[in-house]
């Protein structure tokens, strides 16, 4: 993305929200996650009447029923209010661990390509380091380092995915540096702060947006193989990836207890996906003005 | 064709100081796991130990000694090729990495041979009438490799066909290449088959892009008005040009792959370097998992660098400047 | 044709029907309790592929803990004395032993004729040298404990062997028969055991492969009767569910499972599976020296609120028994020896009020995960039953290696654990539960009844005796709660159907890979 896409067309909210709203598989991956979050959302309040870990050893094993739309599983646990508990832990880390990742991220890329020199040699040099790990092996040393709970395995994964932001941010700022009325603020002796709120960041939310979108489904990705290799989510909270492996146990007797967190999980993939593609398209400065 | 040679070397220097951040990073962060090799070794039968035989235990380990010390002890060993020794295995952990590098290796090259036959096709029938239907499925088979977990294509495939189809190729002792091409081949196919539909997603939308890109150029217009058939174009000249994005992106995923092979390597047992290092993990060898990951981010980088330099030579805009 | 070739055909015809009735009669024998089906003439040759879910870590038997790496070691070491399927004491590398009437003196003599695999002979210098060794401290040998009453050890001659004695201790023949006490060759060092192996067992060392396999071959030199089969493949499959996916494509012949959903799955088709109660125990260990634990009424109180039953059906699936402190079969504890043998909260509530914690309590309990697959529902269960007795879990759930930890530095109130058992109660309970015992801080439980019971328990040889006095000690540990036992489980052993003559054994040794045979 050259800087004249940037800076050419200021971006109006309204502009991309239509543009969202038009773009069909953007409206899908928004309508698909939505649900699942607020299926999620109930689960977490209580609205759905079971308890995830309430144990009750007499209807193990049994199939989809009315009472238990998703079945039980080995030990009697409500299928169905295990994997909706499981979005909304996935969902939780996911959202936290990017987050994190944005703003810490977009921060040091900002800083790094506003102030260049010093500050950029420095946290260059640690984006490299993170860079040179695969992102799995990363998560998978950080999460083991630590104490297990799902705040540690966010932290994790937001470690890794903190040098993208970075990345990212630090690009456009340092060749916005070089716009002429940028310039001209800076001569003027405006605060760096101030030039960096009014300038800087509004023409980089676009893209830490799309950044965003993208992430979150390699976010939960990545939860659902830490949990599935026994290093994510300690039990006995549910998550979709520990509910997959203990599953393989079962899907001869017991196949609902795979089906259903294997399509869900990747159900919110394909949604965090679609959404971002459609986030993509709206954003992108070519369909602008059409 | 002129190489920079320049650049290259600043390049070089860089990934060296990078090398020695991941070296500290990863020596930290090892350090701070909870237990030492001693209860990784003993498991609960530690707590019997007396206080002199735990102090035999610490200097036969070498953990008796200040952080520093290890620290340079383990570079100034590294390089002179000495990458440590497993205790466990009782190899050296280079012997146990030129063991483990093969099959990783492979199973990388095979995931992105089978990406490339499944991506590549698939993005020219998407290109070939957008927004049609056939577009439409295209994406979607990408759509649902990048969005299927290895982990659950993994598991389904092999309980399936081993217990309905008898096909298990993993439950034999692993064959390498060299030793037995047939049975070699046959364990890595469910593997890379695995990998290679996760990364196929990226590689058919950026063929995809490239090429509707490249056809609305015009020097592709001008032939078309001349006359020369659209298959001969896609092939010749527009796929020529679309190979840039796609040799970076198969360049990026080696990278994914190296890390995402770990979980596919455990669910078919595969002896690959990502198991190395969980292994390492769970048995608190220092020695292996330090030296291993520094040869895993070793070659990521040179990977890295090799694509930009490729990168380079093949794109006729970066060539003109 | 003549007269004389006929009286043969007849004659060998008659032979050749005797003999398909006799094999067809021996071909027919059923399997026998805790076995699989044996055969008169076990085939020989053949490589028996054994699936393990890990590398074994440790080929050095006096450090060895893993159970992967036992089960190996057992196949390539030979100890003084020996178990035979039923636990009982047996000859092993001492062919016989007489003890002094004041039972101080041990003298053992020993097989002649045996060979270490590197070909040197076996004798009194070698046993020495091992038991010598393992008492040394800088050893570090796991065993070492074991040998605390021995003072000294003397090769009398090339086949003899006195050990002489601090106090009687009826525990030292079995104690001897562990891989922990392996006898080996008196010019054996560590490093050099690690990785050239070098015992008196069935087997040899013949290949090792890190991270995929380790092979040993017959031992051709063996004391013993020659095993049938030319070698075994240890293979490592890293999961359980990969194991039985390849025995299902009989690649795996033989394999143990400690997951019963798995064992489950494994059933059916040509494989069998057969269970064998472990003498390992589930428990939740209490921490008696620590807060409210101290007071004996919060313990019993726990005890009382505590069904057992339940706990095994929910977190096992009702794969196992409830169990007392002493589970080895000739020492067995009635688990309906205590305060509560079943769950009673009005009891429950009575204790807390005598402790004067009528509101309720809150114990911080760690538990492991990974390490084996009942813990974390075990735990919930717990957590669930007491809370019913106004007794709060705290659950902690740690990875092994944290979990481990803080287990050995008795750093936890409440532990939900899987301990080993042995075949011998003192083995098995000695250094927990006395006072000088080097696992006392983690039992945190001690009394000077418990020291002198323990104490006359290794007095005496007598059986009887013996009995009586273990009894005491199970029901002592009941009736002041100092732990919860829980249940034993099963091991699950799948083997293909041409595999016979293997017999699980209930300290989960695979001792009879020796006897084993295929097809």
């Amino acid at each position: 993305m050259t800087v004249e896409m940037l800076v050419d067309t200021p971006p109006r909210g309204g502009q991309r929200l239509r543009l969202l709203l038009h773009s069909r598989s953007g409206m899908a991956g928004l309508v698909v996650v939505c649900l699942l979050l607020i299926v999620a959302v109930a689960q977490a309040v209580g609205l759905l009447g079971y308890n995830p870990l309430t144990q009750v050893p007499g209807i193990r094993l049994q199939g989809p029923t009315a009472a238990h739309w998703f079945g039980t599983d080995q030990f009697g646990r409500d299928v169905f209010s295990r994997v909706a508990a499981g979005v909304a832990n996935t969902a939780r880390i996911a959202l936290v661990a990017v987050g994190a990742a944005a703003l810490v991220g977009t921060l040091l890329g900002v800083v790094a390509g506003f102030f260049l020199k010093g500050p950029d040699a420095v946290i260059s040099g640690v984006t490299n380091v993170l860079f040179a790990f695969p992102p799995l092996l990363l998560a998978l040393s950080l999460a083991s380092v630590m104490e297990r709970n799902w705040f540690t395995v966010a932290v994790a994964i937001a470690i890794v995915y903190v040098p993208i932001f970075i990345r990212v941010a630090r690009g456009p700022v340092m060749s916005l540096r070089g716009i002429e009325y940028v310039r001209a603020a800076i001569s003027s002796g405006q605060s760096r702060l101030m030039i960096m709120l009014r300038h800087v960041l509004p023409n980089i939310t676009s893209i830490v947006i799309v950044q965003v979108s993208l992430s979150l489904s390699w976010a939960v990705l990545t939860e659902a193989s830490l949990s599935f290799l026994g290093l994510g989510t300690p039990p006995p909270a549910p998550s979709l990836g520990s509910m997959i492996y203990e599953a393989r146990t079962l899907v001869y007797v017991a196949p609902w207890t795979m089906i259903a967190p294997g399509v869900v999980v990747v159900l919110l993939v394909v949604g965090l996906n679609l959404l971002g593609d459609g986030l993509r398209d709206a954003f992108d400065p070519r369909k602008r003005g059409t | 064709m002129s190489i920079p040679w320049r650049g290259v070397i600043r390049r070089i220097l860089s990934m060296l100081g990078t090398l020695l951040g991941v070296a500290v990073f990863v020596f930290i962060m090892l350090r701070a796991i909870p237990g030492n090799q001693i209860t990784a070794g003993l498991g609960t039968e530690a707590a019997a130990l007396t206080p002199e035989q735990r102090a035999a235990l610490e200097a036969y380990y070498g953990i008796d000694k200040p952080l520093l010390g290890q620290f340079f002890t383990w570079i100034g060993n590294v390089l002179t090729g000495n990458l440590g020794f497993s205790s466990r295995s009782q190899v050296s952990v280079l012997s146990l990495t030129l063991n483990a590098l093969p099959v990783t290796f492979e199973l990388a090259v095979l995931s992105i041979v089978l990406a490339l036959l499944i991506g590549i096709p698939l993005g020219m029938l998407s290109a070939s009438k957008p927004d049609s239907p056939r577009d439409a499925i295209g994406q979607l088979i990408g759509l649902a490799g990048l969005s299927v977990p290895s982990f659950l294509l993994a598991s389904a495939l092999l309980t399936i066909l081993s217990a309905k189809f008898g096909f298990n190729p993993n439950g034999e002792a692993y064959a390498t290449l060299t030793e037995d091409p047939v049975r070699n081949l046959r364990q890595m196919l469910l593997p890379s088959l695995t990998l290679g539909f996760g990364i196929a997603a990226p590689i058919m939308r950026t063929t995809r892009t490239a090429l509707l890109e490249v056809r609305s150029q015009d020097f592709v217009r001008t032939a078309r008005a001349k006359g020369v058939g659209m298959r001969r174009l896609q092939v010749r000249h527009i796929l020529g040009n679309a190979l840039v994005p796609i040799v970076t992106i198969t360049g990026l995923q080696f990278g994914y792959l190296l890390g995402g092979a770990v979980v596919v390597e455990q669910i078919f047992s595969l002896p690959g370097i990502g198991r190395q290092v969980l292994i390492g993990i769970q048995g608190k060898e220092y020695a292996v998992v330090q030296s291993t990951v520094l040869v895993i981010a070793l070659l990521f980088v040179v990977v890295n660098l090799l694509t930009d330099i490729l990168y380079r030579i093949i794109d006729p805009r970066v060539r003109a400047e | 044709m003549t007269r004389g070739s006929r009286l043969t055909r007849g004659s060998l015809s008659l032979i050749g029907l005797g003999l398909a009735f006799a094999m067809a009669v021996s071909g027919c024998s059923s399997s026998t309790a805790g076995g699989v089906a044996t055969s008169t003439a076990p085939k020989v040759g053949g490589n028996l592929v054994v699936g393990i879910t890990t590398d074994p870590d440790n080929l050095y038997p006096w450090k060895a803990t893993q159970f992967q790496a036992v089960n190996v070691l057992q196949t390539l070491y030979g100890t003084l004395t020996e178990f035979d399927k039923d636990l009982n004491v047996v000859p092993g590398l001492a062919e016989s032993w007489t003890y002094s009437s004041d039972n101080l003196t041990v003298t053992m003599k020993l097989r002649q004729g045996v060979k270490f695999a590197d070909g040197s002979t076996f004798s009194s210098k070698d046993v020495k040298f091992s038991l010598d060794k393992i008492k040394d401290k800088t050893t570090a040998a796991v065993a070492a404990s074991s040998l605390a009453s021995v003072t000294s050890v003397e090769a009398t001659d090339a086949n003899t062997v006195t050990l002489k004695l601090s106090a009687p201790d009826a525990a030292l023949l079995a104690n001897l028969a562990s891989i922990n006490m392996a006898i080996l060759a008196s010019n054996a060092t560590e490093e050099a055991l690690k990785t050239t192996p070098n015992g008196t067992g069935p087997f040899v060392l013949k290949e090792r492969k890190p991270s995929q396999s380790i092979t040993v071959a017959r031992n051709t030199a063996y004391w013993g009767d020659k095993t049938p089969l030319d070698s075994v493949e240890f293979r490592i499959i890293p999961d359980e569910t990969s194991i039985v996916s390849a025995m299902q494509s009989n690649n795996v012949q033989l394999a143990v499972l400690n997951d019963p959903l798995v064992a489950k799955t494994a059933q059916g088709g040509s494989l069998t599976v057969t269970k064998t109660p472990q003498l390992s125990y589930h428990v939740l260990q209490l921490n008696a020296s620590r807060g409210v634990l101290s007071d004996v009424n919060v313990r019993l109180a726990m005890q009382c609120a505590i069904d057992r039953q339940q706990v095994l059906d929910t977190a096992a699936l009702g794969e196992g028994e409830v169990t007392g402190p002493i589970t080895s079969p000739a020492y067995k504890s009635d688990p309906a020896s205590r305060p509560c043998p079943t769950r009673d909260l009005a009891k429950a509530a009575d204790y807390l009020a005598k402790a004067g914690k009528s509101g309720g309590v809150t114990i911080k309990t760690i538990v492991s995960q990974g390490e084996y697959a009942t813990s974390v529902a075990e735990a919930q269960n717990l957590k669930a039953q007491l809370a019913d007795a106004k007794i709060t879990l705290d659950l902690e759930v740690l990875a092994s290696n944290a979990y481990v930890d803080r287990w050995v530095a008795a750093d936890f109130d409440a532990a939900v654990a899987l301990n080993g058992g042995r075949p011998d109660p003192d083995g098995m309970y000695g250094r927990y539960f006395t006072s000088t015992g080097n696992l006392n801080k983690v039992a945190g439980y001690s009394s000077p009844e418990l020291d002198s019971l323990f104490a006359a328990g290794r007095q005496s040889s007598d059986p009887a005796t013996r009995k009586a006095t273990y009894s005491k000690i199970s029901d002592n540990l009941e009736a002041n709660a100092a732990w919860i036992w829980l249940f034993t489980g099963y091991t699950y052993t799948a083997a293909s159907a041409k595999v016979s003559g293997y017999i699980p054994m209930a300290n989960a040794s695979v001792q009879y890979l020796r006897s084993t045979s295929l097809g």
